[in-house]
């Protein structure tokens, strides 16, 4: 600990999720996100009745808009949090990161529901998602089966499921007709979920290295300085790390609105996570063009050079700062940081689609621009997200908090529900701490 | 010392994993090569016959029962591009004022590749490559619509009806119902300087180099277009300009989609390698999920709080 600024406060251990408590749900920025959303929805209905063509920018030479190459290639990427942080924990045993579990959890399951809204929106014969039950017309080798299958698997089953214990605990406080159930329920969470955390971790190793394997069949068309055949790799290799910097970002933002203490030991945890996967990362993709003989493209290729600096200083050089304890302590510059890690990561997964992505057309490059409605329905998606974000970490005991600040939302909660009792599973009276009551 | 059916179990999940590994190293060290069916049918332009009539381009819209597209001056069938109206098209190359060359028609239509992207690309086997004659097709009720053959095409031939609520994907499909009935496709039947012909794909490319041979150096670069790029196509080029001038992009032989995805190949092959890493991490976790249990119950005692996971 770097504790020269902080010897006289006390450290802060993060013990359990406790939900942010005596803010409102309904805010003026809550509205403002819900009416982005909803606008968004009646775009997507103008989507389905008057064809792609009408809705979107798209065209032949440039068949994939921002739904497929940015809510989902992309911003899955920022919910890919839980299995880096979830294998470092589960099976590294960084004890530690378990406080963070739940937040990075519920992201990925928002991002990916969102990102699965996408898809369904941009697929124009969606009748026949059913062939996904007719193994007889599976074709495994390609990567878009292996999105097709494992991203709704993930978002339904592994991730849903993990993000139900938070859901279950809430309803055993305030929903006493419920408690049976959840104590019924609780048993079988636990007994099965070593298999749907394994899950949980395979499956988007499996899709986010297809999402990169996506690019591959497109060969030559995007540029050289991406396009390479360990796309996969280099592809789930940065979600891990834009997962985890998000994690820490959205952690940090949530603590710095809500006036949350932080744990400083956790913050740094993630962070030499984070470091150990972005150094390895920046090696293998510079050695990788080397390799291929595409070293002076890093410096001749004009506009696309500059996109691809862009990208690897906006990486490298955060994580080279968040070497020193100094702009890990504090918040704003390890927010400041992380952030602008994920814009690179961010643009490193977007590029290779589309800026990069340079379908040859008798010496004409096909470009595209995506259309208002394609905007709007893609920030819709975005807000959808934030604001079952912000219900979810409002409501449900997420965000990790010192153990003092449960008592405190529990006397809160007192106020308005007199009966309520937040401690659990039956037995818990004896042992309810006597400064609470 | 007894063996138990876990131990068993145990065993063979890290024989398979050993297994896929090993497969996927060894595996991928060789360059698969793609091969046409026996049977393969195919077609031969030669840009030097062509005269433009484009004969063809009305006949394949006929044939195929796809609506004239006149949408340029809504009087003449004149399509800008291959589009959701037209399956084949004949475009001009004209070398610009003042430079030298020569003009040169092209005839586009779907390749019909011999390891074709947009098979490896769809999801769903939609577009399927027929065992016997490779005829590339597509089909309806297999289609989600999501345009990963478009992306994946390096000829740009598969197109999307944008404007349809039941959009369909459009390509050349080698008139598969006149050659199922004997007949050739309607392109090459029509082709008044027989400019475009049918045949086997080996007959074809006999006869191509037979050309070749017998005129040395009027066909750019005496070479046959489709021989072998991205590991061959069934429809076959001759031009006396470069290709890349008539839209037929420069690909490496071994630029096939099966080389580009063989560690997909391999990865997927009968799912062993995600099954292992999934036993894998079931015997970490389930070990470490024991001691986080303890752990979380531990605290329960100590606070009374519900453990949370």
């Amino acid at each position: 600990m770097n504790g020269h600024t902080q010897s006289d406060l006390t450290v802060v251990r993060w013990q359990r999720g406790v939900p942010v408590f005596g803010v409102p749900v309904v805010t003026k920025n809550f509205i403002f996100l819900a009416a982005v959303a909803l606008t968004g929805f009646v775009f997507v209905i103008y989507r389905q009745v008057f064809g792609l063509g009408a809705a979107s920018g798209l065209s032949d030479g440039f068949p994939w808009g921002i739904w497929k190459t940015f809510n989902v290639m992309t911003l899955t990427a920022l919910g890919s949090g839980s299995f880096p942080i979830g294998i470092a924990a589960w099976i590294f045993r960084k004890r530690k990161l378990h406080a963070v579990m739940r937040v990075t959890l519920l992201i990925s399951f928002l991002v990916y529901f969102t990102g699965l809204l996408a898809i369904a929106v941009d697929v124009s014969r969606p009748w026949n998602v059913y062939n996904l039950l007719s193994v007889y017309r599976w074709n495994t080798i390609s990567p878009m089966w292996e999105v097709l299958w494992c991203m709704p698997l993930y978002c339904l089953f592994p991730l849903f499921l993990e993000n139900t214990p938070p859901i279950l605990e809430q309803w055993y406080y305030f929903f006493p007709p419920g408690r049976g159930l959840v104590v019924w329920l609780v048993p079988i969470i636990r007994k099965t979920y070593p298999y749907i955390v394994a899950l949980a971790y395979t499956l988007p190793i499996l899709h986010q290295s297809a999402l990169g394997a996506l690019m591959l069949l497109t060969g030559n068309q995007v540029f050289p300085l991406w396009q390479t055949p360990l796309l996969p790799l280099l592809y789930v290799w940065a979600a891990a790390f834009i997962g985890v910097a998000t994690t820490i970002a959205s952690v940090l933002l949530c603590c710095l609105t809500w006036k949350r203490a932080i744990d400083q030991s956790i913050m740094d945890e993630l962070v030499s996570l984070l470091n150990w996967l972005i150094f390895p990362w920046i090696a293998v993709r510079l050695l990788d063009i080397v390799v291929r003989g595409r070293f002076t493209m890093m410096f001749t290729s004009g506009l696309l050079s500059l996109l691809f600096w862009t990208e690897m200083l906006f990486i490298f050089v955060p994580a080279f700062y968040l070497r020193k304890a100094k702009y890990r302590d504090n918040a704003y510059t390890l927010f400041r940081n992380c952030f602008f890690i994920v814009v690179g990561g961010m643009a490193y997964r977007f590029d290779p689609t589309t800026l990069a992505y340079r379908p040859w057309r008798l010496g004409i490059i096909a470009y595209y621009t995506p259309s208002v409605i394609e905007i709007a329905i893609s920030l819709s998606f975005i807000c959808t997200c934030i604001c079952l974000f912000l219900i979810a970490v409002k409501r449900l005991p997420i965000l990790p908090a010192p153990l003092q600040q449960w008592y405190d939302s529990e006397s809160y909660y007192r106020n308005f529900y007199p009966y309520i009792q937040m401690s659990g599973y039956g037995n818990a009276d004896q042992h309810r701490p006597s400064y609470a009551d | 010392m007894s063996l138990t059916r876990r131990d068993l179990l145990k065993m063979g999940t890290m024989a398979g994993a050993a297994a896929a590994v090993g497969d996927a190293v060894v595996g991928t060290a060789q360059e698969p090569v793609p091969t046409p069916p026996r049977d393969a049918v195919g077609m031969l332009y030669d840009s030097t016959k062509c005269i433009g009539c484009k004969s063809c381009v009305v006949a394949c819209a006929d044939a195929n029962g796809l609506q004239p597209d006149t949408r340029v001056d809504s009087l003449h069938q004149a399509p800008n591009d291959l589009n959701s109206f037209t399956k084949n098209i004949i475009k001009l190359y004209k070398p610009k004022y003042g430079e030298g060359g020569t003009f040169a028609f092209v005839k586009r239509q779907c390749m019909h590749c011999v390891d074709p992207f947009c098979v490896a690309a769809c999801p769903f086997h939609a577009l399927e490559k027929n065992r016997v004659t490779g005829v590339v097709s597509w089909s309806a009720d297999k289609c989600i619509g999501c345009r990963y053959c478009q992306l994946a095409c390096p000829y740009q031939i598969p197109k999307f009806d944008w404007d349809a609520f039941n959009a369909k994907i459009v390509k050349c499909e080698f008139c598969k119902e006149r050659l199922a009935a004997g007949k050739e496709p309607a392109c090459t039947y029509v082709c008044p300087p027989k400019a475009v012909i049918f045949g086997r794909r080996d007959v074809l490319l006999r006869e191509a180099h037979r050309r070749i041979n017998e005129h040395p150096g009027k066909y750019f670069e005496d070479r046959v277009y489709g021989e072998k790029e991205a590991g061959g196509t069934q429809v076959l080029y001759l031009a006396a300009v470069n290709f890349d001038l008539l839209g037929l992009p420069h690909l490496s032989p071994t630029e096939h989609p099966s080389n580009w995805l063989r560690w997909q190949e391999r990865v997927m092959k009968y799912f062993l390698l995600p099954i292992s890493i999934y036993g894998v991490m079931v015997a970490f976790l389930k070990q470490n999920f024991r001691e986080h249990e303890a752990e979380i119950d531990e605290e329960h005692k100590k606070t009374g709080l519900i453990p949370q996971l």
